[in-house]
């Protein structure tokens, strides 16, 4: 049974030898996603994926609310990732407004930008300890994520969801006490780095659940259109913040990494080096930053000029676009949002067939699908 | 194979030496983290200050009734209300006020920084919780009260021996 | 009574007819004989009952209806008559060192498991039930067990859904029977008791695939099916690197025997490989990560542990911990010398102290490791493990035969 392509009553003969297994929305293995999959024996033979749990209509909703009033509902849908998932729509609005923020605004988005990142790939890390059994995998990145959700409050308000990053620059200026606070931090974070090294990335077993595991060779990488970590851990090196800079990354001194095995070795790597590089490129924004305003003055109830904008940036777990079209007032005519998940779901059928029934878990993570940010 | 041993030995030990150190956890309610400051907006400089965005605080002798914070809640959450109450006021003729319904309530702060006489901010109150829908809407006295932050509070720390080594 | 119409009716039917007369009835009339047939001739012939002397009594099967019997001034001999004292073998099975201790012992392990997992993991564990440190945690859970429902599912086969907790726990403790934990504390002692700690063994893969079956849920069969796997094939390497012990200790099976065969030398030294597999196919055997596959919450929520509720859930859970003592007993008795060690500290105490210390070792693995996938589970055992183990057996039949052990 593939992918449907019309609506209607499916009916399939029953074969005694497969057993389809429902890996539902209320499972602990799925998060608010499902997907069937037909196993034989200890082998996945199909996967049909399902998403649309927790669709609530994102982009409809855009439509009635001004661009200011949109960022609340925006920045839910991805909530370990938020200022990077309102970035692009704020970038978009500004060029439709014709109006440019101040540099001091763009560094502090950077900041936010990159806290927001590694908080993403510490969930994403704990998540992937516990679909693999490891409890202390779990434990340890949600008490060091609690570390930069401070950070995050002490700048933006708020624990998770900060509206920060708005149309016309960012909120408020930092505080004092934020830089003290940061780099006694990421020494800190380092130094954890290398133990999360020792427990969990150098494990035997985990090397032995994840290497040759879910292999996506470079070139249907590339034809299927993934993004983000499952692009870079099949041979390629593309990363939007080098290809097409945004805000200040041109003067950033960063790498990104690739690797050449292609499996889920390697997107696990992908994080655990992007996390380092994430806290590299804060400190060098906390040096580099000028002093001045943080703010362009705009009233609420902003006009827009007649025409079309498309924004891409590198969010936590890819490459994210905006593509707002305007008629001249101050409500968006149509808001197209492209998520890295969406993108990314692509690969999952293809991985998943051929491979044991213990490895979905591994591979399905791996990805690092978010169910609600892909159903909008 | 004998990666395979030290590998293991250097995963055990990275989890032993965690014994002996100070576990992470809080006590909450007995301790909590020391969260400082009031979130405000400044209509002249364009920008907001830095602050938590918990409960808000109203200062009435300063809230004209101009509507403009129940207008930026509208397509957000529909939050915020107008409503009228016994307060004779120069700068506010029809004595309507703002009152928050927390069961709304978002707290994204943009009422905030719609406000442009200084007179609603966002104090460090996070603790909100009631048994009925009725008492979590605040009306404008409410509001007005500040709120009581002195229980026993500890700054997060992170461990000594690690921290200081710069 | 459906008709039988076909073959599998009929097997069916067979099958419960065996199943009420080999296990349901035994549970209900065992207890029965043994109060009123065995115990008198027991307490008749002084407990002696191979050479006994004296005429059966068998008034004495109702003193507790007879109280002119008993001697008024001594109420001790009130307890001891009934075959209830501290040295009677009603004793013996149900507190000391039975099932009560067992289960207390295992209760504490628990709480231990659970705090130390806590502290490497930067938490605290188990904070609020009891003044320290949340030391009555299990009780805590025993209790909120007890007010839950027992829900049986409709689909479900009841009767082999319910006999699995009884089965687990008759299993359990019928492998603490055959253990000493010090040269006078014994339940049974036998000539071949360690025979018949492997051979009880055998029964917990029977039992888990019958709860998978029984729980007619998707999930719970796959995942008693693969419980199934992982606890047959980890047989054969844990009887084989016991058979190295049994060399060393000059062929005797008697667990006794093998203790005191330790005196010059703790067997860990020579049988260090055996240690080893022992070690890690006890671990698969109760189920603990990294082999903890048959209730890999991610994919199968809770494998066959799926559909129990309330106290059969915690009879089960118990019998599993009581399990791990018993092998980690095993372990001690095996490898490390048992109850031997410096004079001051009673040889009670130490068994406890070692035992602790070895179960410790099989806990650390959780706080480390995450799991192993099935077919790399069984290469391992049946790959590795047999060979290592046949590789101990070489050395220890050198050993014995130069003369040096």
């Amino acid at each position: 049974m593939s992918i449907p392509a019309e609506a209607g009553l499916y009916t399939q003969a029953v074969d005694d030898d497969k057993l389809t297994v429902s890996i539902g929305p209320q499972h602990p293995g799925a998060g608010h996603f499902r997907f069937t999959i037909t196993v034989e024996g200890d082998t996945i033979v199909d996967a049909v994926p399902d998403p649309g749990y927790v669709h609530r209509g994102a982009e409809k909703q855009t439509e009635y609310r001004n661009y200011l009033q949109s960022i609340p509902m925006l920045e839910r849908s991805s909530l370990t990732d938020v200022t990077n998932i309102i970035m692009p729509y704020s970038m978009a609005a500004e060029e439709l407004m014709g109006i440019e923020i101040p540099p001091r605004a763009k560094y502090l988005r950077m900041i936010m930008s990159e806290n927001q990142r590694i908080l993403s790939h510490l969930y994403w890390m704990a998540i992937q300890g516990i679909f693999l059994g490891h409890s202390t995998s779990f434990m340890w990145p949600m008490g060091d994520r609690e570390m930069f959700i401070d950070l995050g409050q002490i700048l933006g308000g708020a624990r998770v969801t900060y509206s920060f990053a708005i149309p016309g620059g960012v909120r408020n200026d930092l505080p004092e006490e934020f830089k003290g606070r940061a780099i006694k931090t990421f020494n800190h974070f380092e130094r954890r780095l290398v133990d999360y090294e020792r427990i969990f990335y150098n494990n035997p077993l985990f090397l032995k659940r994840t290497q040759g595991v879910g292999v996506l060779p470079r070139k249907e990488a590339i034809s299927l259109g993934v993004v983000g970590q499952t692009l870079r851990a099949s041979n390629v090196k593309s990363d939007v913040r080098i290809d097409e800079p945004y805000n200040f990354y041109k003067e950033m001194d960063f790498e990104v990494p690739s690797f050449d095995t292609c499996d889920t070795w390697a997107r696990c790597m992908v994080h655990l080096i992007e996390m380092r590089q994430s806290m590299k490129i804060m400190r060098q924004c906390l040096d580099k930053m000028p002093s001045g305003p943080v703010r362009a003055k705009l009233s609420p109830q902003q006009r827009t000029i007649v025409g079309e904008a498309y924004t891409r940036i590198e969010a936590a777990r890819g490459a994210m676009s905006f593509h707002i079209i305007s008629d001249g007032s101050t409500k968006p005519y149509r808001v197209k949002i492209s998520v890295p998940s969406m993108r990314n779901l692509i690969a999952l059928p293809r991985l998943l067939i051929g491979s044991h029934v213990a490895d979905m878990p591994a591979i399905y993570w791996s990805l690092d699908y978010w169910p609600v940010e892909a159903d909008k | 194979m004998t990666n395979i041993i030290s590998g293991t030995f250097k995963a055990f030990v990275a989890g032993v030496r965690q014994l002996p150190k100070r576990r992470m956890t809080m006590r909450y309610p007995d301790a909590q983290i020391d969260l400082k400051g009031y979130y405000t907006y400044d209509p002249k400089l364009g920008v907001a200050k830095a602050g938590y965005k918990g409960r808000h605080i109203l200062w009435l002798d300063k809230c004209t009734g101009c509507q403009l914070c129940s207008i930026a809640c509208e397509n957000i959450s529909q939050a915020i209300e107008m409503v009228k109450v016994n307060r004779a006021q120069p700068n506010n003729k029809k004595s309507i006020f703002p009152q928050v319904d927390y069961a709304k309530c978002v707290f994204c702060g943009l009422c905030v920084d719609a406000c442009p006489f200084y007179a609603l901010g966002m104090t460090q109150d996070f603790n909100l919780v009631s048994t009925t829908k009725k008492a979590l809407v605040y009306p404008p006295e409410k509001l007005a009260i500040p709120p009581n932050v002195t229980r026993t509070k500890v700054e997060f720390k992170i461990e000594p021996d690690d921290a200081f080594h710069d | 009574m459906a008709a039988i119409t076909n073959f599998e009716d009929f097997a069916k039917r067979i099958l419960k007819i065996v199943f009420w007369l080999l296990i349901i009835l035994p549970m209900v009339i065992l207890p029965l004989f043994y109060i009123f047939y065995v115990l008198p001739i027991e307490i008749s012939c002084n407990f002696n009952v191979l050479n006994c002397s004296q005429k059966i009594d068998w008034s004495l099967a109702l003193y507790m209806f007879d109280p002119t019997k008993m001697n008024p001034l001594d109420p001790t001999s009130y307890i001891s008559q009934l075959g209830l004292g501290a040295t009677s073998p009603l004793f013996k099975v149900s507190t000391f060192p039975g099932l009560t201790f067992a289960a207390l012992l295992s209760s504490m392990v628990i709480w231990y498991e659970r705090k130390l997992l806590a502290k490497m993991q930067y938490r605290v564990g188990p904070l609020y039930a009891g003044r320290i440190e949340g030391i009555l945690q299990s009780f805590a859970d025993l209790f909120k067990l007890l007010f839950k429902e027992i829900v049986i599912p409709a689909k479900a086969d009841a009767l082999f859904f319910i006999s699995v907790p009884f089965a687990l726990m008759a299993a359990s403790g019928a492998l603490l029977a055959v253990i000493p934990i010090s040269p006078t504390n014994y339940i049974a002692l036998s000539p071949y008791s360690l025979l018949i700690a492997i051979a009880i063994l055998g029964f917990f893969p029977i039992i888990t695939v019958l709860a998978g079956w029984a729980s007619s849920n998707k999930f719970s069969f796959i995942g008693g099916i693969r419980a199934l796997y992982q606890m047959i094939s980890y047989e054969i390497p844990l009887i084989i690197s016991v058979l190295s012990v049994v060399i060393l200790a000059g062929g005797s099976l008697d667990l006794m025997g093998i203790v005191n065969a330790q005196s010059k030398i703790w067997f860990i030294i020579p049988a260090l490989l055996a240690a080893i597999v022992f070690y890690l196919t006890a671990m698969a055997e109760v189920e603990r990560i990294p082999f903890d596959i048959p209730e890999a919450d991610s994919e199968l929520v809770a494998g066959w542990l799926t559909e129990y509720t309330s106290m059969v859930f915690g009879v089960i859970n118990l019998a599993i911990y009581i399990k791990l003592y018993a092998l980690s007993s095993l372990f001690t008795l095996l490898f490390l010398g048992g109850w031997q060690g410096p004079a001051p500290i009673p040889a009670l105490a130490w068994f406890l102290i070692k035992t602790l210390i070895v179960m410790t070792i099989f806990i650390i693995p959780r706080g480390f490791n995450p799991r192993v996938r099935l077919d790399q589970l069984i290469g391992l055992g049946w790959l590795w493990l047999i060979g290592l183990s046949f590789a101990n057996v070489f050395i220890a039949v050198i050993l014995r035969a130069s003369g040096l052990l």
